[in-house]
């Protein structure tokens, strides 16, 4: 299996705050939420409030959504880390591709809540445009000044894995030479009760007592930026190289996955359980089938797995700052429902 | 190879009534009241959505319920137990999609919004992702499933992405398009932002004042040529190129000069290897809106330059608005029919046009010649641009009778 992109450059907003490059903290721990007027405690894990200008200096994020602001925060860093000097690159060949469950919600919300206040008649008009679910990778376009093919894609459960491979899919047909590749979702009230009123919660929600295993997710915010070039740009200052990647509703998971390995025997997999109770066991399950009883298995964290379609590259990157990067990793995430995401990665 | 082609629109379902209304120059917009106390204004809705199997559940959207409509039309001659078929990915577009389905209470007090009635079920369909899933589901494939928003441009690039994906080999074959439904969040958006003409839409009149919205849904099916072989399919047209860039200029503004536009046409046709004297027609975004229109014709001055006489360029949002997520796979839909009947749709209400020399603004009667390529351009908020381009390829009824186009055709 043959790599036709690198991973040269990561960056994140995330419950361990805004990094370039991997990961090096100790796990997190859920936070009261205090956002909104909660019945009781309720914990998340949560983004603390910083000023993006004082990451990047000269953003002004006032009126965006805070995922357009992550976003923008995140790119910056992972472009830094990546050691890349735009003014360089021919920007109409850099492409923007972010997966996100939910989009824009917090604007989403401003609106409707401006319609409940004022009436549809008399909404406030900021929130509308910038709500949009494509307005954060839209940002990051404009920011950078970056004019190839921008897309937002959202896919039950696998919205990051999705971004990754369709990113991926841009350089292998030479519709970009590079891109930024985003996957994440902000935490707002709405999102969180209606996890709640679904019963997806785990009691570490309520009480302040170790994350049980199973029983429930935790929900989480949070953006990682990815920067994938096309492979043998800058091959040396890799974390990782992209080889395939596969997402499907049901049906052949094994068959399907192994045909994509080829002759590639994963020595990680990562299970990339995305929030539904069921998922996190059945990912394991099917690692196991593909990659053996004793295959090394990174089980998915908490906090990643609370950011259910958009955890896949916090899940990545986690992995990453953990464990020793040789040979190849398997990404796998499932739905819960038979649905199933691989990515397959050859780490440097 | 676009194999099917499924359709709802204000015309009805399929896509023989919306051709037959476009070609007897049937407007659908009409004005409008009852969206919301204080709404007045001029839109173009469906009527008489049938319910799909199961569509009645409240989980799907009017947007889902549309999809799944226009998708089972796609597919109508398909032998759907096949396992071909059953291994078809989905790409999907929607900029509502489940928003429709909610009111401005669930502000005030989420949980108990989702305790009322219906209201989790509605919420749940709330991401574009439901739309990809609810068409998937409906129809029984397994492939890929995956939603994309891009604005307006929406649905034009989950085609382009689908042909990706094609060419990947992720899939057999793709059902690509979009889907998206006239709701009180989108009138209000647009109205707060001063962008809705209350009249019928005049687009790239001197005298146009906005858009209309409408709503609808279209559905591609698209396979490699070695498949729709395979399985000796009835052949529509060929996509013979697709391009996407962004303006990088404004978060809803599009760049004046209409450069990132005139890109996305430039690689367009590259990827197809054809040349600007080549393209009979094109199917424009064409809002009506101030801003838009005048950026759009000087994308085509820039994209066309050099070419022998002035590009036939046309916008079919006069005949039933805006359909927002929606209007990229309408418009490819309608570009297919266009190369397929040989007849280019004029512009409605067009009578004083931007001035724009390198521009054959088609107003008037229906203009009847051959037409091997046709060019649908889509642009929307956040910069984004995608342009498609259809050939007949030579295939007329079912034969493969030609096979003049470029590899990455499909």
């Amino acid at each position: 299996m043959t790599a036709n992109s690198a991973i040269t450059g990561i960056g994140s907003v995330s419950p361990y705050g805004p990094l370039a490059g991997l990961i090096s903290q100790c796990a997190v721990e859920p936070e009261s939420i205090t956002a909104w007027k909660t019945a009781g405690l309720r914990r998340a894990f949560l983004v603390k409030p910083f000023r993006p200008a004082d990451v990047v200096p000269g953003l002004k994020t006032r009126r965006l959504d805070r995922l357009s602001a992550w976003a923008l925060v995140a790119s910056s860093l992972a472009i830094q880390d990546a050691g890349i000097d735009l003014g360089q690159l021919d920007r109409s060949r850099v492409a923007v591709v972010l997966g996100t469950g939910f989009g824009c919600a917090e604007l989403t919300e401003s609106f409707f809540q401006s319609a409940a206040v004022n009436g549809w008649s008399g909404t406030d008009p900021s929130p509308f445009p910038e709500g949009l679910a494509n307005a954060p990778a839209s940002h990051v376009a404009l920011w950078h000044g970056l004019r190839g093919p921008n897309i937002t894609v959202g896919s039950t459960g696998f919205a990051g894995e999705s971004a990754l491979i369709q990113a991926a899919s841009l350089l292998r047909h030479g519709q970009a030479d590079l891109a930024i590749v985003l996957a994440g979702d902000t935490l707002t009230r709405a999102v969180y009760e209606w996890y709640e009123a679904a019963g997806l919660l785990s009691p570490a929600c309520y009480n302040a007592e170790p994350l049980p295993e199973g029983g429930g997710f935790v929900p989480s915010e949070g953006l990682v930026a990815l920067v994938l070039e096309a492979a043998g740009r800058q091959d040396a200052r890799a974390y990782a190289h992209f080889s395939s990647g596969r997402c499907a509703t049901g049906g052949k998971a094994v068959e399907t996955i192994r045909a994509m390995l080829g002759d590639s025997v994963p020595s990680l997999t990562i299970c990339a359980g995305n929030g539904a109770p069921c998922a996190s066991s059945s990912t394991i399950a099917l690692a196991r089938e593909i990659a053996g009883p004793s295959a090394d298995m990174v089980p998915a964290e908490a906090v990643a797995a609370g950011l259910a379609d958009a955890g896949a590259f916090l899940h990545l990157i986690l992995a990453l700052s953990r464990r020793p990067r040789s040979g190849h990793a398997l990404l796998l995430g499932t739905s819960g429902d038979g649905g199933f995401a691989a990515l397959l990665l050859e780490l440097s | 190879m676009v194999t099917g082609i499924g359709i709802v629109s204000p015309y009805g379902i399929g896509l023989d009534c919306l051709q037959a209304g476009m070609l007897a120059g049937k407007c659908c917009l009409a004005p409008t009241k009852d969206v919301y106390p204080g709404f007045e204004g001029t839109t173009a809705a469906v009527g008489g959505l049938p319910l799909p199997a199961n569509g009645a559940d409240s989980r799907y959207s009017r947007s889902d319920r549309m999809a799944m409509v226009a998708a089972r039309d796609a597919v109508a001659n398909f032998d759907c137990e096949s396992a071909a078929f059953r291994e078809s990915g989905v790409y999907m577009a929607s900029t509502v999609a489940g928003l429709s389905e909610i009111d401005p209470a669930i502000a005030e007090d989420p949980a108990a919004w989702y305790r009322r009635g219906s209201g989790l079920a509605r919420a749940a369909s709330y991401p574009p992702a439901h739309v990809a899933d609810a068409v998937g589901d409906h129809l029984g494939v397994r492939g890929p499933r995956c939603a994309v928003s891009a604005a307006c441009a929406s649905s034009a690039m989950a085609i382009a992405l689908a042909a990706n994906m094609l060419l990947d080999g992720v899939a057999p074959m793709m059902l690509a398009g979009g889907s998206d439904a006239l709701c009180p969040f989108t009138l209000s958006g647009f109205s707060s932002l001063q962008a809705l003409d209350p009249e019928p839409c005049r687009p790239f009149d001197l005298n146009r004042k906005g858009l209309n919205l409408g709503e609808g849904a279209a559905v591609l099916v698209l396979e490699t040529l070695a498949a729709a072989e395979a399985r000796n399919a009835h052949v529509l047209a060929v996509l013979r190129g697709w391009a996407m860039t962004n303006d990088a200029f404004h978060s809803t503004a599009p760049q004046t000069q209409g450069n990132g536009l005139a890109d996305c046409m430039r690689l367009c046709m590259e990827m197809a290897e054809v040349g600007g004297d080549e393209i009979g027609y094109v199917n424009a975004h064409g809002t009506g809106t101030p801003l838009n229109d005048v950026a759009e014709s000087n994308a085509y001055e820039t994209a066309f330059r050099g070419r022998s006489r002035p590009v036939p360029v046309s916008s079919t949002k006069s005949y039933f608005g805006h359909c927002l997520g929606a209007a990229g796979a309408l418009e490819a839909a309608i570009t297919i029919a266009a190369v397929r009947c040989g007849a280019l749709l004029p512009t409605l209400r067009l009578t004083e046009p931007i001035e724009s020399p390198g521009v054959n603004w088609l107003r008037g009667e229906v203009r009847r010649e051959p037409l091997p390529l046709a060019m649908s351009v889509s642009a929307g908020f956040g910069g984004s641009n995608t342009a498609l381009l259809f050939g007949s390829g030579g295939f007329g009824n079912g034969e493969f009778e030609n096979r003049e186009f470029g590899s990455s055709s499909l």
